[in-house]
């Protein structure tokens, strides 16, 4: 915790795509992902059984499209969506909203990321 | 409470207790002949005609305990007069018949004809013989779903004719299950026409549902006849039909009501964890679910009321349809509906009748 109300993350430099480093916020723990060149910070705290979601699989989502009547869903791996999954039971949030990615009654709490001369801050509220 | 006398009563599942011996003169050939030259007789429970449809566990009329007064059942051989004498000692203004004996069909593994066959001659005898608008006699055109062609040429046979209100899929048998995009053009073809798709539970390989070696009925019936309807229900769910086919109405028969709340419960569970493989579904599953209609018959009267309570509460007044099964060995008369403590009269008449006239558009 710093005395400007944020805490200090890392250097941005170490960060690539996919990566997640997990810090103190207060009384919770928050993870920092990087995903599609940009910051997210969430709560890691997974709604379902508390487990460490940010500590889990960062990955692009897979989704899938119908052709029309009787065609296959073709699925492929959507890089415009990117989404964490809890390592405990697989719950997977989309990191740039907090929702899960099957009922967004279910958010995971995001906090402010602000890079500021190449190192990763995090607000504390 | 109410008297089912002087409300609209629509019994969504009547069997007519057809023969073979009534339907093979309309069968196309060569299945007509076949069946004629053949000596197995009228019905699908004696032992020759365990090779047309096979049998299943045990004695449905529970050894000659149950006895029906307008029906034939079990050997089948029912008339017209049988089910206008029936409806009226039972109350029933509106009745949707289907076929006792294509219950039977998912015990046919022979990529032939038979099914179809027996569904087209049904279907022409039923039109022919007893089905009758103007007597609230209407019914509804079985799937030979595993040949999607034959399922359109019922479809185009169908289409015009008043007294058919919509489709049945047995659900015993289905394989692969009904939510696979092989049904696809059955399900466009039926929504385009307003067509219910009314996904009816049977007996097909009950004597060795999921394994062999069970007693007695009372084991099969209790888990085959529930599982042949929940295996259905999470594949056309899971698989996104009601996301594929937003206006078609989607209903389940005969197995109670008790099994939604545990199904989609451990469905939406499963959801959660494993979202990405139902990429169609824009929620979770067990709200598809309880979009859909359910026949309530037969209804777990002896069941804890707060529990009965429940399952109505999350299926929805507005989404049960009363069903009597009449004249299948457990079939519910009106009176389990008006005689429910948990419901107000309101409920009672959308659930005996309204409900359903809106569905079947009757």
């Amino acid at each position: 915790m710093s005395a400007d109300g944020r805490v200090e993350v890392g250097p941005a430099a170490g960060f690539e795509n996919g990566d997640a480093e997990v810090v103190q916020v207060g009384r919770v723990e928050v993870g920092v992902i990087k995903a599609g060149g940009e910051f997210y910070a969430l709560r890691n705290e997974c709604p379902h059984d508390g487990g460490p979601v940010c500590e889990g699989m960062v990955e692009p989502r897979l989704v899938g499209e119908w052709g029309g009547p009787g065609e296959r869903v073709e699925q492929h791996y959507d890089d415009d969506q990117c989404i964490v999954s809890c390592p405990w039971h697989g719950w997977s949030f989309d990191v740039q909203t907090g929702e899960h990615i099957g009922d967004d009654g279910y958010v995971l709490p995001m906090y402010d990321v602000v890079v500021e001369d190449g190192v990763v801050y995090v607000n504390e509220d | 409470m109410i008297d089912p006398k002087e409300h609209t009563v629509v019994d969504c599942d009547w069997h007519y207790a057809d023969t073979f011996t009534q339907i093979a003169p309309y069968m196309p050939e060569p299945w007509k002949t076949k069946y004629q030259k053949s000596g197995f007789g009228d019905t699908g429970v004696k032992q020759n005609l365990a090779a047309f449809f096979p049998a299943s566990t045990g004695s449905r009329a529970n050894y000659g305990k149950i006895q029906r007064e307008f029906s034939e059942y079990p050997d089948g051989g029912d008339t017209k007069e049988d089910v206008v004498a029936g409806m009226d000692e039972l109350d029933i203004d509106v009745s949707l018949q289907i076929s006792h004996l294509i219950l039977a069909m998912g015990g046919v593994t022979a990529d032939d004809r038979r099914v179809e066959s027996f569904v087209k001659g049904y279907l022409d005898y039923m039109l022919e013989e007893v089905l009758d608008p103007d007597e609230g006699i209407y019914g509804l055109a079985p799937m030979p779903y595993h040949d999607i062609d034959a399922s359109m040429d019922v479809l185009d046979r169908v289409e015009d004719e008043e007294a058919i209100t919509g489709v049945v899929f047995v659900t015993a048998g289905a394989s692969p299950p009904l939510g696979n995009r092989k049904y696809d053009p059955i399900y466009e073809r039926c929504e385009e026409m307003g067509y219910p798709v009314v996904y009816h539970t049977g007996g097909s390989g009950l004597d060795e549902y999921v394994r062999a070696g069970y007693q007695d009925m009372i084991e099969t019936h209790t888990l085959g006849f529930l599982e042949s309807n929940m295996s259905q229900i999470v594949s056309v769910a899971s698989q996104g039909v009601p996301e594929k086919f937003p206006d078609l109405d989607i209903v389940f028969m005969e197995s109670g009501v008790t099994y939604i709340p545990g199904l989609v419960s451990r469905l939406d569970e499963e959801y959660l964890k494993r979202s990405e493989e139902a990429p169609l579904l824009e929620k979770r599953p067990g709200e598809y679910i309880t979009d859909f209609y359910f026949g309530t018959q037969p209804l777990e009267v002896s069941a804890r009321p707060d529990l009965l309570e429940l399952c109505f509460d999350m299926i929805g007044t507005d989404r049960l349809l009363y069903a009597s099964d009449y004249p299948h060995w457990d079939f519910d008369s009106p009176s389990v509906i008006t005689d429910l403590p948990m419901i107000d009269d309101e409920d009672r008449k959308d659930i005996l009748g309204r409900n359903a006239l809106e569905v079947f558009d009757l």
